[in-house]
């Protein structure tokens, strides 16, 4: 959790220039050009071609691959690579290479929730706070650094036994949305602190609109840079932070698989069957690196100063 | 040993590369005085506390923590036989049977804590009143986790000096494991006279159990001593005592190290760090990494814990008789055993009795006669079409109504019997029943809750068998989770308790395992197989032992280093 | 000043007695911790379940709990975090949470600080080598490697680090690195040398493992923050007016572009804290997050309540530390 923190927090101290106020009537040529610039990032683009990839390879893969993930009493124990099984074989007889897809997909899924519900959820009460500011935002904030304070194991070794019949992916992502929405609200609400002393808020405020429409019209579209890359960043996060809670024992449950739960269950073997210590984790650092660079990509595009720079 | 490598400085660095290269040890004699010979043990859980009679401390790691500091009566061999400890008891103890049965342990006369107080009839009373579970010789059930044969003593009585001991069963009662009496382990009386409780009175023996489950024992009546102060999740480390009563050991230190991640073990024994372990837990991936280590040796054997699947016989659908017995029969235990431990175990085989393993001198089968265990879906679809099932389709029907699916629950994170789950689910999907697997969290709470159609878990396997089948199968048994009744099964566990004999025992026990099949109520899976390591280039005389929780630390005093 | 931080610390404690309500309640929910003693074989007696119950005040409500918890006020003496007790712990009478948990922090504190010196040296180092040569080959081979330690689970990083440690073992033929623990068990008999060499053994890998993550991050904000002082008006000015670029970078830049990092490692101790866990157990270290790990798997709430007041408290001291550091290197900010 705190390394969630600090790791949006890495990316939030490189952009701390709120991006230029958006001209609603122009947004088409805005997009374009934040894509424009993105495309200039080479990693970037590479890497959104590979997580593109990717994201097929768990998504569609299990639609046409021979295997399911499950135990199938036709699959060999404990097999080699072959043609077969491209990455062998567990004891049980399950297709290892189905397996990488269902984890990879289960990770994902638990990933993208996690970003997306913890960066709508925090983005809003970090707006909220940092628009009203005073003793709304103290008591905000104080309830944010709540779930700042507890340790995300902690939470997830604790309702995993209150979750009947084992941790299925979504009760696994809503437990961690639930302690790393905050770190995006903190984010959000420095953003919007600045940003709400600017002319075009006050204009809006003069032109007498409410304080709905100006957070959700107005201070948020503004803020969307930073928000944006926490969003990207927190995927990342979130594949790792799966992969540790697997570790210690706590993440999703068979016969359900992840990428994490595969990574610990491999974790001796290296030498030993190095098939099934590879490529989970290989496939893990690749979601990771290419998000990373994404992120990275977004930064420099949704950050005109930087791009100046540069040039 | 690695360590005694960095006392020597830098200088021995290069000594000891030449010889790291061909992953051999320093050369060590094991007789020689200053070249102190010493081993480091994976104990792979912490202990919860000191006393072995209390439920914290009822542990396998606790008991190998105590091992050879606390002095025992006896041990049962690696072939489930009973030995007496001949360095503390002098004479053969026999039953003497009369109006009460009674039987008399001579102690070795030389038999001394490491104090230099006796070893006597004390240390013996203290034992009985610790687990007689009688308020008036120890307060509030003196935090026992329980035991039959201390229940059943009337009085343990001391004579010449307290080095005679006598021990008398209450009116009418027998035990068949009488022997068994201070088997886990005998404690200091005297240390806690010494501290100023009152052994005679119930709140002073309550304290006694007490303190000795929160310290460590300071003194020794066994071959070994602790050095400093041993922690139970972390370091135990033993040395030789020199003021031991039979013969020393032949390995000056013995360090216990509880290592709970599997995945450092075989690095740190090819790293020299360790020199091996008898894990209470099964892992291919650490018994793969072992195969490809040179100087080690390692075994697997049937162990002391049972994989078994129960049903719910208080749910309406599965208290027909017809139906559990169509469920056993479509399980392939055989498949089943091979999938589990079959790869790194080949010789492993189905267990075919509830309370005896197939080594064992008194098992039978009552399984194959049922023909449950044998996966064979025809014979099991014959066996329920008779009761008025039909299969239509891939769905099993009763009166046109489709029998619901089944709640198959297992302990979440548990390797085997996660394969043991999804295996059933494909068995019984080919007679039409549709198994759920759900995990739970909580075993205990689980079992008494009968929350569950199908549970699978494990029992331990002890030679002392005597209360096993009352506690699985007596209707008013607190572990009988299922809630199996049958009047007859009562009798037989009852009369397997209240024996005079382990045969007359195992003849009941087996009677009524025989009829706990016949009902399919339980159905034993497989054997979990237990393995053991140890670096050759250390130590040798190294052997496991399934009969008892000490493991492989058994005839730890036997062992050599390596020359 | 100090009224600044009185204040923050004021509003800190219901933050953290909050943070300690929710998480009393969620370990309550988590099970029962006495399942495996009534699972035990032979199943245990009553009097001794119900014995267990009563000494680990299982007995009681949840709100009673708490308050048990918090004042030790009906309690046995053993309880009250006010009167200096943590209370008892379910895994048996001869664990003590006061005296682990200060053993452990004894054992975390070595771990911690090599691991902080070695990343923050090594990220200012590879932060600033970036920025000067931005998109140089160097540049993106630092980007790359620090994008690759952000990118791997901790404790397959930490596998593979073992096998590092135990290759160069093999191939130099020495016993220099161990895989498990802090210190050998003998180290009584040790002279300063050998203790020396026994401890820096036992730290190197779990020091890597630790830092990786932390060290990436770093780089990463001191790059940034390198670059933006790179291109600020008063480095051009100094330039312009003909400084040497060496004295340029040590005497201008660096010092400027050193003090967000100040502040974000502060608060990165806080992360680090979390990575001890997982390295703590990879190692076998008997530290702080080992303690943590045992704590959940016991489901014993008392002792995963001290260590969350512990973390909890240096969260928010960290926070706090960050803030005033941040004004105090800053001149332009001021705290009211």
């Amino acid at each position: 959790m705190s390394e969630m923190q600090s790791r949006i927090a890495m990316d939030d101290g490189s952009s701390d220039g709120p991006a230029a106020p958006v001209n609603r009537g122009g947004d088409l040529t805005q997009v374009q050009l934040i894509w424009r610039r993105f495309r200039r990032h080479r990693a970037a683009m590479a890497s959104l071609v590979l997580l593109g990839l990717i994201v097929a390879f768990a998504f569609l893969g299990p639609l046409v691959w021979q295997w399911g993930h499950t135990v199938d009493s036709n699959i060999p124990s404990n097999a080699g690579p072959s043609l077969e099984h491209p990455f062998g074989t567990t004891k049980q007889g399950n297709d290892v290479f189905a397996q990488t897809m269902r984890g990879a997909q289960q990770s994902l899924k638990v990933a993208l929730t996690v970003a997306v519900v913890s960066t709508v959820v925090g983005a809003t009460w970090g707006a909220v706070a940092g628009y009203y500011r005073g003793r709304t935002d103290a008591i905000m904030m104080r309830i944010a650094d709540i779930f700042l304070i507890i340790p995300l194991i902690v939470a997830v070794a604790s309702i995993n036994g209150a979750v009947r019949g084992g941790t299925t992916w979504y009760a696994v992502a809503l437990i961690m949305c639930l302690f790393s929405w905050a770190t995006v609200a903190r984010v959000v609400r420095g953003v919007v602190l600045s940003l709400r002393e600017q002319e075009f808020i006050e204009a809006a405020r003069a032109a007498g609109a409410r304080a709905t429409r100006i957070i959700f019209r107005h201070l948020l579209p503004n803020a969307a840079g930073p928000i944006i890359v926490a969003a990207t960043l927190l995927i990342a996060v979130a594949v790792l932070t799966e992969a540790g809670l697997s570790f210690i024992g706590f993440g999703i449950q068979p016969p359900d698989i992840s990428l994490g739960k595969m990574v610990e269950g491999a974790r001796t073997a290296a030498f030993t069957r190095p098939w099934l210590f590879y490529p989970p984790g290989v496939l893990i650092v690749l979601i990771c690196l290419t998000i990373n660079f994404i992120g990275d990509g977004l930064r420099d595009a949704l950050d005109p100063r930087q791009t100046m720079v540069r040039r | 040993m690695q360590i005694r490598k960095k006392m020597l400085g830098a200088a021995a660095i290069g000594v000891s590369a030449v010889l790291a290269v061909s992953a051999c040890s320093p050369p060590q004699d094991g007789s020689s005085g200053d070249a102190e010979s010493s081993v480091t043990w994976i104990v792979n859980q912490p202990g919860g506390g000191w006393n072995h009679n209390a439920p914290e401390g009822g542990s396998v790691y606790v008991i190998q923590m105590l091992h050879d500091i606390l002095p025992v009566t006896g041990f049962w061999n690696p072939e489930g036989q009973w030995e007496w400890n001949t360095d503390l008891i002098a004479n053969t103890p026999e039953l003497i049977e009369g109006d009460q049965v009674s039987w008399e342990y001579q102690i070795n006369p030389d038999a001394n804590w490491s104090d230099g107080e006796p070893i006597d009839a004390d240390d013996f009373v203290w034992q009985w009143k610790m687990n007689s579970g009688d308020g008036e010789l120890c307060s509030d059930g003196c935090n026992s986790r329980g035991s039959t044969l201390e229940s059943l003593i009337e009085s343990v009585e001391g004579s010449e000096d307290g080095k005679t001991v006598t021990v008398t069963l209450k009116e009418d009662a027998q035990f068949p494991g009488w022997f068994t009496f201070g088997v886990d382990g005998l404690y200091p009386a005297h240390v806690a006279a010494a501290e100023g409780m009152d052994l005679d009175t119930p709140e002073g023996m309550r304290e006694s159990s007490d303190f000795f489950n929160a310290n460590p024992v300071t003194v020794s009546g066994g071959p070994y001593i602790y050095e400093g102060t041993p922690a139970l999740d972390g370091r135990v480390v033993k040395v030789a005592n020199e003021e031991y009563y039979g013969e020393a050991p032949g390995i000056q230190e013995i360090i216990l190290e509880v290592n709970t991640e599997e995945g450092s073990w075989v690095p740190a024994l090819t790293n020299g760090e360790v020199q091996g372990s008898s894990p209470a837990t099964w892992s291919d991936d650490v018994i793969t990494q072992l195969e490809g280590q040179e100087n080690v040796d390692f075994g697997i054997a049937s162990g002391g814990s049972w994989e078994h699947v129960d049903l719910n016989v208080q749910s309406d659908l599965l208290s027909d008789t017809a139906l559990r017995q169509g469920i056993f029969t479509a399980i392939d235990t055989a498949n089943i055993a091979t999938r589990t431990y079959g790869e790194k175990f080949p010789e492993i085989e189905p267990r075919t009795n509830h309370v005896f393993s197939t080594t064992s001198e008194f098992h039978e089968d009552v399984l194959t006669p049922t023909g449950q265990g044998t996966g064979d879906a025809e014979a099991a679809l014959e066996l329920l079409e008779e009761a008025g099932y039909e299969l239509n389709g891939d769905s099993l029907e009763s009166d046109g109504e489709a029998v619901p699916a089944l709640r198959l629950r297992y302990t979440a994170g548990h390797v085997a019997r996660e394969i043991i789950a999804e295996l059933i689910q494909a068995d019984l999907a080919e007679i039409g029943i549709t198994a759920e697997i759900e995990t739970t969290d909580d075993l205990g709470g689980t079992l008494a809750e009968a929350d569950y159609d199908l549970m699978i878990y494990g029992w331990s396997t002890t030679p002392d068998f005597y209360g096993s089948p009352h506690q699985y199968w007596h209707s008013e048994s607190g572990s009988n989770f299922g809630g199996y009744e049958n009047d007859e099964v009562d009798e037989l566990v009852d009369a397997a308790l209240n024996s005079s004999s382990p045969e007359e025992s195992a003849e009941a026990a087996n009677e009524a395992a025989t009829l706990v099949a016949e009902d399919a109520y339980v159905l034993p899976i497989v054997d979990t197989p237990a393995y053991f390591f140890y670096d050759t280039s250390f130590i040798e005389g190294v052997s496991d032992n399934h009969a008892q929780s000490r493991r492989a630390l058994w005839d730890q005093t036997e062992w050599a280093a390596v020359e | 000043m100090l009224v600044y931080t009185a204040r923050r610390l004021a509003v800190a404690i219901p933050v953290l007695l909050a943070a300690s309500v929710l998480v009393f309640l969620m370990v309550d929910l988590s099970g029962d911790p006495l399942a495996e003693l009534r699972l035990q074989q032979p199943p245990p007696s009553p009097e001794a379940i119900a014995d267990a119950e009563a000494r680990y005040y299982l007995d009681r409500s949840i709100p009673e709990r708490y308050w048990l918890w918090m004042t030790g006020i009906g309690g046995n003496g053993d309880i009250g975090l006010l009167q200096g007790q943590f209370g008892p712990s379910v895994r048996g009478v001869a664990f003590d949470i006061g005296t682990q948990l200060s053993s452990s922090i004894y054992v975390t504190i070595r771990l911690v600080t090599a691991a902080v010196i070695a990343a923050l040296g090594l990220a200012v180092l590879s932060g600033v080598v970036s920025a000067m040569r931005q998109y140089s080959k160097l540049d993106y081979t630092l980007t790359f490697i620090g994008f690759l330690a952000l990118a791997m689970p901790t404790f397959w990083l930490g596998a593979l680090i073992k096998e590092g440690g135990l290759w160069f073992n093999q191939t130099t033929g020495t016993g220099f690195f161990y895989t498990i623990g802090a210190n050998s068990a003998r180290v009584s008999n040790m002279t300063g040398w050998e203790y020396f060499l026994d401890s820096a053994g036992h730290l190197v890998l779990p020091t890597i493992t630790l830092m990786l993550t932390s060290f990436a991050s770093w780089s990463r904000y001191q790059r940034t923050s390198m670059l933006e002082v790179l291109n600020s008006d008063y480095v051009r000015l100094a330039r312009a007016k003909g400084v040497p670029n060496r004295v340029v970078v040590r005497r201008h830049a660096l010092r400027t572009a050193l003090i967000p990092l100040v502040t974000v490692a502060t608060i990165g101790i806080v992360a680090i804290i979390e990575g001890v866990v997982i390295t703590e157990t990879i190692f076998q270290w008997r530290g702080l997050g080992y303690f943590f790990i045992e704590a959940v798997k016991a489901q014993d709430a008392f002792a995963i309540m001290s260590w969350l007041m512990l973390s909890g408290t240096l969260v928010v001291i960290a926070n706090l530390v960050a803030d005033i550091l941040y004004g105090v290197l800053d001149p332009r900010i001021r705290y009211e």
